[in-house]
């Protein structure tokens, strides 16, 4: 497959602060890129990097092949970039704002009408066309960041944590229109420090902490890497200190805590865990009001390799 | 690209409400204030005809030459009727100088007294008047005696006097000797209130070029961002930028000049194509201080909305928006500074559009306007050339 | 308590602007009352007068620039046209005598026994001796005076007398016959306009400092989910309006307090009984300030907006009551507008003050009416203020 973006051996200082610390990696055709990283460990800068916008001490970038500068008119026309901040004109409604930012890109009035109309229907704004950016809602400003972002069908797109502090309900919004977006023909850079997004909209996820890639792969691939298959917990009202300790001698089981009324288990391999467990606190006669089993998320794989959570 | 960004950065700062009012309200109901507060002024100071009484004695009324002229002073029909007269008795002249209805009385006893309650304009000039009669008299005297004393005389003495004395009273009103008034017919100094005015507004343009040169640069604002990312020449979008902030004050001094011209009745003198270039450099130094201050400093737009309104309001005060003396004392002892100061640049240029009859002065001002916007240009381009950053 | 400690928490995180915007305020009614004393000192008697000579400076010329000298305050421009109008537009000058090369001559050969064809001779010729430039105010009417008395005087005489040290004798005696002037005011009315002028700028900067400053600490009260919090506590708005009120005018008080050091130092001593008035009357005003910035910042909602609202509150009570521009000198329907405006009232205390001999029941009684005039004011402010605040409360 084609390689849209590349990266390589990025490296950019504040100071004597390393933001960005050797950092290399492509983007194929068509796919999603998922940038996962807790705060401040460089993807916005990263992502800065890559669009010219910031000076870096060393390191390439290409796009469709040809060198990323800041006057390179060709590469930037089929670029889309959506930045954490949200950025529109207060003065301009919906559509004068998307019009504003599309007619950067397309001169043709028509085909640019066509675009934004296609960008209102993408983030669900037609109801809003004439609101000003006061007048709306913080998930629907969102959107609204999105659309002008992505009007003029850029070939490769960059979100930079586009759902923060947004209701479920815009956010499943943007999370179907980027998989549109994708469907459609764009390549998409996604970060953001939300697991379940990762989880279910890209394709290959790199993991980022203190400017460097801790870990490169798909959702699955890098869970592998956590050698946690399986994670039970246990509601119980009170837990003997030996039954603990017998349960940690189990098959298969990596680590079992016991705090606050709930049982906390993780096993390194998955197959009957539940329901040996659940034979056992039977047999030693043990009541629990709830019990239920997940896969593990990429956060225990982040968990796992920094040994901190990646929210903060 | 660069009318498509012309017109929305039009439609963003007229739909900027702050920026409208600073930049067209703000100088308008300033100037309203300037107009109620000042109009009256320059009549104020002009001579009033002045109240006083004069104590009704005896001795008054033998005086002949100060009852004569004070009755001509006094006059309704004279052209220049000086004082408006009450004849009363001594106890209501006190009366009415305690009421202050009065600036004095004159009370003739052994001689003339002028009694008054403050030593203020008023007062001088009745003791002048008064002393002018009494001066007059001894001149007739002098001259008589004079005359008695060099001319031999036929005919009878009491005739003589007589003709002597009514050739010198003629000599008294109608003087060989001319005096010509060569004011200029404009003098009206709180013209120079309004001149700042317009200048203040011409730098306050600057917060427009400021807000919208901001919307362009990625290091200053996230739409600056997106523009960064697009494939659009830079420069274009700011030329078109500063256009657009160019028209908008434009359009705002416009609605100043029609304003302050036809309703405040403010003069710029009648050389309308000069006042139409200083207009337009004075608001290009503006665009251009609003420029550097976009691009240089880093700081938030408030910040610079405020340095723009602080520095022009110094400027202002310093070319006499608070106080027309204080132009005056800086011209005269600190010349320096208000050659520096852009909002003196333009308030002098209008001052000497209107007060000069030569345009030395004028074009020095303007010159001076050219530099202080080219300064201001190149520390922008110089800090604009960057076109990554360091950190955004 | 609380509301108070907040207060002052707010106040200490706005204190550099506080601090950079008293201290214009403060520089502008100091620098302004240092400039004033053109405007004010109406009572001066001697014109500044600007003599260009551009005869020789002896004889009857020198015994003109004497008598104008000692009458006039005769000023020093530098000798080139444009200083010397520019003198004359700022008023630095209020009348300017250009004495003619031929001053002298002229007045000389008026002599009664020089040959009348001489004399012809030189009437046809420009009989202009003196030319003037005047500002046509008070002042330039009595510099008027002056030089029309002179020349008069030196035409009669000429033509009466030969000599010349006859004639300026003559003329120097007919002057010295003065009237006696007798005034009968004890009171330094120089220093009380002085001291009316800065009381009067006061209103404009305790004005522009208590709502600025009250305003910007208030909005942060305010601010929407801080104000959803004080609605919902216990405390009854009332109450609650009372103890931001109460800190606000501890602000105000203080504000005020720097005012009147000032005013002390820049004035110096006045009599106790007129410093009294003063200073009661500038602290009613100071706490009516405080009740309208209150009522404004209950107004407004948005932050942005305090800068011009202030502006325009402070800049325009000022202009229309004669705080920058003395009373007596405002037209008359913008004094009937300004009865509407507590400034109005505050201000013309200060201006019946000044022309206060004796104090007696007659003098003080518009006095403290005045004051009862803002006393109204401030409760009206008040009421208005808690009317606002229940209406919002409903909304």
């Amino acid at each position: 497959m084609k390689t849209i973006l590349s990266v390589e051996n990025l490296i950019k200082k504040y100071k004597n602060f390393k933001a960005v610390d050797d950092l290399s990696f492509d983007v194929k055709k068509g796919e999603i890129l998922g940038l996962l990283g807790p705060n401040g460990s460089g993807k916005s800068t990263t992502i800065n990097c890559i669009l010219s916008l910031l000076k870096f001490e060393s390191g390439k970038i290409t796009i469709f092949g040809c060198e990323m500068r800041p006057d390179a008119y060709d590469i930037k026309k089929d670029i889309g970039v959506v930045f954490q901040e949200v950025a529109v004109f207060e003065e301009l409604n919906v559509i004068d704002n998307i019009d504003y930012f599309c007619g950067l890109y397309i001169k043709d009035k028509e085909y640019r009408k066509k675009c934004i109309d296609d960008a209102i229907k993408l983030v669900g704004l037609e109801d809003f066309k004439k609101f000003y950016p006061k007048q709306l809602s913080g998930g629907l400003l969102r959107r609204l960041n999105i659309a002008c972002g992505i009007a003029h069908k850029p070939k490769l797109v960059f979100l930079d944590e586009p759902t923060v502090a947004v209701d479920p309900q815009s956010r499943n919004n943007i999370l179907d229109g980027i998989k549109k977006l994708r469907d459609n023909g764009a390549t998409i850079i996604y970060t953001t420090h939300y697991m379940e997004e990762v989880e279910i909209l890209c394709d290959r996820v790199i993991i980022i902490d203190k400017g460097k890639i801790i870990a490169s792969g798909t959702g699955d691939e890098l869970k592998e890497l956590s050698k946690i298959e399986e994670k039970v917990t246990v509601e119980i009202d009170s837990l003997d200190e030996k039954i603990l300790e017998e349960i940690k001698q189990f098959k298969n089981v990596d680590e079992a805590t016991y705090n606050n009324g709930i049982l906390f288990i993780t096993y390194k391999k998955g197959k009957n865990n539940l329901s040996s467990l659940i034979d056992y606190l039977k047999k030693v006669d043990v009541h629990y009001d709830k019990i239920y089993s997940e896969r593990p998320t990429l956060n225990d794989v982040f968990l796992y390799l920094t040994g901190k959570e990646l929210r903060d | 690209m660069f009318l498509h960004n012309l017109k929305y950065s039009l439609k963003t700062l007229f739909k900027n409400k702050m920026l409208i009012f600073w930049t067209y309200a703000f100088p308008l109901i300033l100037g309203t204030f300037f107009y109620l507060a000042f109009s009256n002024i320059e009549n104020s100071e002009k001579l009033d005809i002045i109240d006083i009484a004069i104590v009704d004695n005896e001795e008054f009324n033998n005086s002949i030459a100060l009852k004569e002229s004070f009755r001509n002073l006094s006059g309704e029909n004279e052209q220049e009727q000086l004082f408006n007269i009450k004849y009363v008795d001594l106890a209501e002249a006190k009366t009415l100088l305690e009421n202050d209805e009065i600036a004095g009385y004159l009370l003739v006893e052994d001689s003339p007294k002028v009694i008054v309650k403050t030593s203020g304009i008023n007062e001088t000039i009745l003791k002048y008047v008064t002393e002018e009669i009494i001066q007059n008299e001894d001149v007739l005297t002098n001259i008589i005696e004079e005359k008695l004393n060099s001319t031999v005389i036929d005919g009878s003495i009491e005739e003589f006097i007589q003709n002597v004395r009514e050739d010198a009273i003629s000599m008294l009103d109608t003087s060989s000797l001319q005096i010509r008034d060569i004011t200029s017919k404009k003098l009206s100094y709180t013209m120079i209130e309004f001149y700042t005015l317009i200048a203040m507004t011409a730098l306050y343009g600057g917060i427009i070029g400021m807000t919208a040169i901001n919307q362009n640069l990625a290091n200053m604002s996230n739409n600056g961002k997106r523009i960064a990312v697009s494939p659009t020449n830079r420069i274009k979008i700011i030329f078109s930028s500063l256009l657009s902030s160019f028209i908008v004050q434009i359009i705002g001094l416009f609605i100043l000049f029609m304003y302050t011209v036809f309703a405040l009745k403010v003069d710029y003198g009648n050389n309308f194509p000069m006042i139409i270039l200083l207009s337009l450099t004075g608001s290009l130094a503006g665009l251009s201080l609003g420029l550097a201050v976009g691009t240089i400093f880093k700081i938030n737009e408030n910040l610079k909305t405020g340095i723009i309104i602080a520095f022009t309001m110094l400027g202002s005060f310093l070319s006499g928006m608070m106080g027309i003396t204080m132009k005056y004392i800086i011209d005269t002892n600190a010349p320096i500074v208000n050659k520096l100061n852009p909002v003196n640049m333009i308030t002098d240029g209008f001052y000497s559009l209107y007060y000069y009859t030569t345009y030395n002065r004028f074009y020095f001002n303007i010159i001076s306007l050219l530099i202080f916007s080219l300064i201001m240009i190149i520390l922008s381009v110089l800090a604009l050339r960057r076109q990554k950053y360091d950190s955004i | 308590m609380t509301v108070f400690k907040t207060f002052s928490q707010v106040l200490n995180k706005y204190k550099a602007t506080v601090l950079m915007y008293t201290v214009m305020l403060v520089l502008f009614g100091g620098l302004n009352f240092k400039t004033s004393d053109n405007n004010v000192n109406f009572t001066a008697s001697k014109p500044d007068v600007l003599i260009i000579n551009e005869d020789e400076n002896i004889g009857i010329t020198k015994d003109f620039i004497d008598y104008l000298s000692e009458y006039t305050n005769i000023k020093d421009i530098e000798n080139n046209e444009d200083s010397i109008n520019d003198a004359l537009f700022y008023r630095d000058v209020n009348y300017i005598i250009y004495i003619k090369p031929n001053f002298r001559e002229s007045i000389l050969s008026n002599s009664p026994n020089k040959d009348e064809q001489f004399k012809q001779l030189i009437s046809s010729s420009d009989r202009t001796i003196v030319e003037i430039k005047t500002t046509g105010d008070y002042q330039a009417s009595i510099a008027d005076m002056l030089v029309n008395k002179y020349l008069h005087l030196a035409d009669i005489y000429s033509n009466t007398f030969e000599d010349e040290n006859e004639i300026i004798n003559h003329i120097q005696k007919t002057l010295s016959l003065e009237v006696e002037t007798e005034l009968t005011s004890k009171v330094d009315t120089n220093t009380l306009s002085q001291v009316t002028f800065y009381y009067n700028f006061l209103s404009y900067s305790v004005l522009a400092g208590c709502v600025y400053v009250i305003c910007l600490i208030l909005s942060s009260f305010k601010n929407k989910e801080i104000n959803k919090r004080t609605i919902i506590s216990s405390m009854n708005y009332k109450s609650f309006n009372l103890k931001l009120l109460l800190s606000n005018c501890l602000f105000a008080i203080v504000l005020w307090l720097i005012y009147i050091i000032l005013g002390f130092l820049l004035v110096g001593s006045i009599p106790t009984n007129y410093l009294i008035i003063y200073i009661i009357n500038s602290f009613i005003f100071t706490i009516c300030s405080v009740t309208i910035a209150f009522f404004i910042s209950n107004l407004i909602n948005n932050k942005n907006a305090i800068n011009g609202i202030v502006n325009v509150v402070a800049l325009g009570s000022s202009f229309l009551c004669g705080a920058f521009v003395p009373m007596e000198w405002l037209p008359d329907f913008v004094l009937k507008i300004a009865h509407v405006l507590p400034s109005y009232w505050y201000i013309k205390t200060n201006e019946l003050l000044k022309g206060v001999e004796v104090f007696n029941s007659i003098t003080l009684k518009p006095i403290i009416t005045n004051m009862l005039v803002l006393i109204v004011f401030i409760i009206a402010f008040v009421v208005l203020t808690n009317i606002v605040t229940k209406l919002k409360l409903k909304k």
